[in-house]
């Protein structure tokens, strides 16, 4: 029974896994740049819904038509004053200056972070907040329940939009061949920007969905880039629903853990999955690209 | 009209083009024949916007496009086939075909335009949801014409058509080709398989170690001796 | 030979100061920085000249750290629980390094930054007590040993780039850096030179991490793990110069003693100054203080 509700548990939060790694997939994929700074991002998206909820009460489920396109604009920032000149170098040249960038983003918005608003935990507690669905013996919590099936429907809207919609397409074809994508009259900067932009909203929309059924703090942000970068190495790059499975497994896996070796080796197990994949199969168990 | 004068195309500090100067008037079906490492598709990618000239300039219905980005070229109204097709593998070829209408002008025609190439080339019809990657060498030539087209393009830039393609299917593509010219598009193919595009063409120009080193209609050409010799000799007959 | 002649003005400057001065401020204010060069140069060393990227450089200093304390507070002589903690720092380091170096340059520095964590939540977990030095110890503390000890290390940590570069081995290093197709066509082996340039780098981590045991009265044993380590040495590195000799002294000179005048303000103001200077010098200044210094020395030489 215990480990069927730790399995529960981590299949919801896996959700949200999987979230957090869609949009680092996004954006190594597209610009092949590895933002490291990653869940930095979605912790400022956390920070935006819980100050907005604390402040004006506003749900905060709402809050996120605030705070994505917030975070989106935050993205198309950050692509011009930064990584817009980090793709103009070749690849592994790119992918070692997305590192220390990413890396130095991290630095400044997590002290960033802590200036503003301390160290301490913050999380929002709603009306509903301790709402329970009961199947069974077991007790799944509405509010992550809601927050996984928002969360995949986030990803069914973007895999609908870069599947048929007209930027989607360029994006998808920037990301296979950028040279052969100019040749079609697409604009190259503009698809990075947007497919940058993209990334960082959801990251944000990620954050906002941490923030309400978990805590934040500053130094979740080290913590989730960890857990999208695993994501992404177990589940390769390329899709969406990829990311989405491979978040599930990592929460599954973590779920486990804590049932048989206990709490504090939770993160642990996480992370050594990682090492084990990268040096096993580092394109991932569904990944085509490396 | 497509205009280029003393164009010098440099990649770093090798010259790769030196004073090419060349003309396609409207409606003209030029090509441009010379050995490997001519500077044929390198004269191509700098139309296309790819490459940028040291000197010299390029332009289109008099406006001077010589340093202008592949967008704005697609803009204009000129589109490459480039040289090995470079379709997105990884998606169908509807959406191939969709890409190649990025452009503003191009979103409006769209569905028309999907249609014409469709009627042009009923295996693309057919093939709509495959991968691009899984199709053949003939039809993944077809696509790339097809998503060019798209692009609604006045004049159209060829790199290589023919290669690694089979006798006839290369006929096949030569054919169509024929037939957009007759319609009234302006192409410009450049071609290591001389036989097969000068008997169709109008006009063809001589690179040679980046320079233009000769110019004449296409039948004359086939049968001077020069060409001969260097081009149709046994040792350098094509894939024909 | 003029950089040489700086350094060695520089080292004998700084072994006469305990002798002048009683201030311990100052004293630790020269352990710190002695300790920032050898981490900088660490990292510079694998980062720099073999342009690998390790975002989990904390897990080596904290390996040394750790593996010294523990013998040391143990009562093994700390000459000998010094090299055990490099020693260990760098069997990690490969243990991680021959599967990476494998991949691609991405996958080493997300591979590091996880075994940097895993160690940091382990050890946190294992050893989550503070770890102080014994009452016997304590009473005998003295800052002296601590500062010509870390003085040396950062001595040898700027020897052994200094002396590596011009060698075949360095040379083998830089040419896997520029072009590693072309190194490898040319018959030096990738991944062994990688591999060498990692041992040194993850040793002389190690050995930082064990002279910061040595020095520090207390600390939580899992501090020694944080990614603040690693943040240091990369800011360290790129800020003064990366990929030079005397870079990395230079950035751990001005970083630790701009820390200290702005650490009187504001608490994590510095973090950030530093953090966006080394973005822009990344960006647009890769060589950092020593490129921007010879650039001021050509404008200058230009108006004269």
């Amino acid at each position: 029974m215990i480990l069927a509700q730790q399995l529960i548990l981590g299949l919801l939060v896996g959700g949200l896994y999987g979230l957090a790694a869609a949009g680092l997939s996004l954006t190594f994929g597209v610009l092949r740049v590895l933002n490291v700074s990653h869940g930095e991002l979605l912790m400022l998206g956390g920070y935006g819904t819980f100050w907005l909820f604390t402040l004006w009460q506003i749900d905060p489920f709402v809050s996120l038509l605030a705070v994505a396109p917030a975070m989106f604009v935050l993205g198309m920032v950050l692509y011009w004053a930064l990584f817009q000149f980090v793709v103009k170098a070749h690849e592994e040249t790119r992918i070692k200056n997305s590192l220390l960038i990413g890396f130095g983003l991290t630095l400044v918005l997590h002290a960033l972070a802590i200036r503003l608003w301390t160290a301490d935990e913050r999380a929002v507690t709603t009306a509903y907040a301790g709402a329970v669905l009961r199947l069974g013996g077991l007790a799944v919590p509405w509010l992550r329940l809601s927050s996984l099936v928002f969360a995949f429907a986030i990803l069914t809207a973007l895999h609908l939009f870069l599947a048929k919609a007209r930027w989607g397409r360029a994006i998808r074809a920037t990301a296979e061949d950028w040279e052969a994508a100019a040749l079609m009259g697409i604009p190259v900067g503009k698809t990075y920007l947007l497919a940058f932009a993209l990334g960082t909203a959801l990251a944000g929309i990620a954050g906002g969905l941490v923030s309400i059924s978990y805590s934040i703090s500053p130094s979740i942000g080290m913590e989730w880039t960890l857990k999208a970068l695993i994501v992404i190495v177990l589940a390769g790059l390329g899709s969406l629903f990829g990311s989405f499975a491979g978040g599930i497994i990592l929460g599954l896996a973590e779920a486990m853990s804590v049932v048989f070796l206990g709490g504090p080796y939770r993160e642990v197990v996480g992370l050594i999955l990682f090492l084990i994949v990268l040096v096993v199969r580092p394109q991932g168990l569904f990944g085509a690209r490396g | 009209m497509l205009e280029i004068k003393n164009l010098q195309v440099a990649y770093g500090p090798l010259l790769a083009l030196h004073r090419v100067d060349l003309i396609i008037r409207p409606g003209e079906m030029v090509a441009i024949v010379g050995p490997n490492g001519a500077g044929k598709s390198t004269l191509l990618k700098t139309i296309s916007g790819v490459l940028a000239p040291r000197a010299g300039v390029i332009r289109w219905d008099d406006e001077t496009i010589s340093a202008a980005s592949p967008q704005r070229i697609v803009e204009h109204g000129i589109a490459l086939v480039p040289e090995g097709r470079r379709l997105f593998a990884a998606m169908t070829v509807r959406d191939n075909l969709e890409l190649g209408a990025f452009t503003q002008r191009a979103q409006k025609e769209k569905r028309a335009q999907l249609d014409r190439v469709y009627a042009l080339f009923p295996r693309l019809f057919e093939r709509q949801g495959q991968l691009a990657g899984s199709l053949s060498g003939g039809e993944q030539q077809m696509l790339a014409l097809g998503r060019a087209l798209m692009a609604l393009p006045r004049l159209l830039l060829l790199d290589e058509p023919s290669l690694g393609l089979a006798p006839k299917v290369v006929e096949s593509i030569l054919a169509i080709l024929a037939e957009l010219h007759r319609d009234g598009m302006s192409l410009l193919i450049v071609e290591q398989n001389v036989h097969a595009v000068l008997a169709l063409v109008e006009r063809a120009y001589i690179l040679e170690s980046g320079k233009i080193v000769g110019e004449g209609d296409g039948k004359t050409l086939l049968a001077d001796d020069h060409i001969q010799a260097a081009y149709l000799g046994p040792l350098a007959r094509g894939a024909v | 030979m003029k950089l040489l002649g700086a350094g060695i003005v520089l080292a004998a400057a700084f072994a006469a100061l305990p002798l002048i001065t009683m201030r311990s401020d100052l004293l630790n204010l020269g352990v710190q920085i002695f300790l920032a060069v050898v981490l900088a140069q660490s990292w510079n060393l694998l980062g720099g000249y073999a342009g690998q990227i390790n975002l989990g450089h904390a897990a080596f200093f904290g390996l040394g750290a750790l593996v010294t304390r523990t013998l040391w507070v143990g009562g093994t002589p700390l000459i000998l629980a010094l090299f055990p903690g490099a020693l260990v720092a760098m069997l990690f380091g490969l243990l991680i390094g021959v599967p990476a170096f494998r991949l691609r340059g991405a996958y080493f520095a997300i591979g590091t930054l996880g075994l940097a964590e895993i160690l940091r939540i382990t050890i946190g977990n294992l050893l989550p007590q503070i770890s102080t030095i014994p009452a016997a110890e304590l009473t005998s503390y003295n800052i002296w040993p601590r500062y010509y000890l870390t003085l040396t290390m950062a001595m040898v940590s700027v020897g052994v780039v200094a002396w590596l570069v011009p060698s075949r081995l360095g040379l083998g290093i830089r040419a896997v850096r520029e072009d590693e197709a072309a190194a490898e066509a040319t018959g030096v082996s990738a991944l062994r030179h990688k591999l060498l340039a990692l041992a040194l780098s993850t040793a002389l981590a190690g050995l930082a991490g064990g002279a910061f045991a040595y020095y520090h009265v207390s600390y939580y044993p899992q501090h020694t793990f944080s990614p603040v380590w690693t943040f240091d040495a990369v800011l360290m590195s790129y800020i003064g110069g990366v990929g030079t000799v005397h870079g990395p002294v230079l950035g751990a000179i001005f970083y630790v003693i701009l820390r200290e005048v702005l650490a009187v303000k504001l608490v994590e103001f510095h973090l950030i100054i530093f953090g966006i200077l080394f973005m822009l010098v990344v960006l647009f200044l890769p060589g950092g203080l020593v490129e921007a210094w010879s650039r001021v020395r050509q404008l200058v030489s230009r108006r004269t």
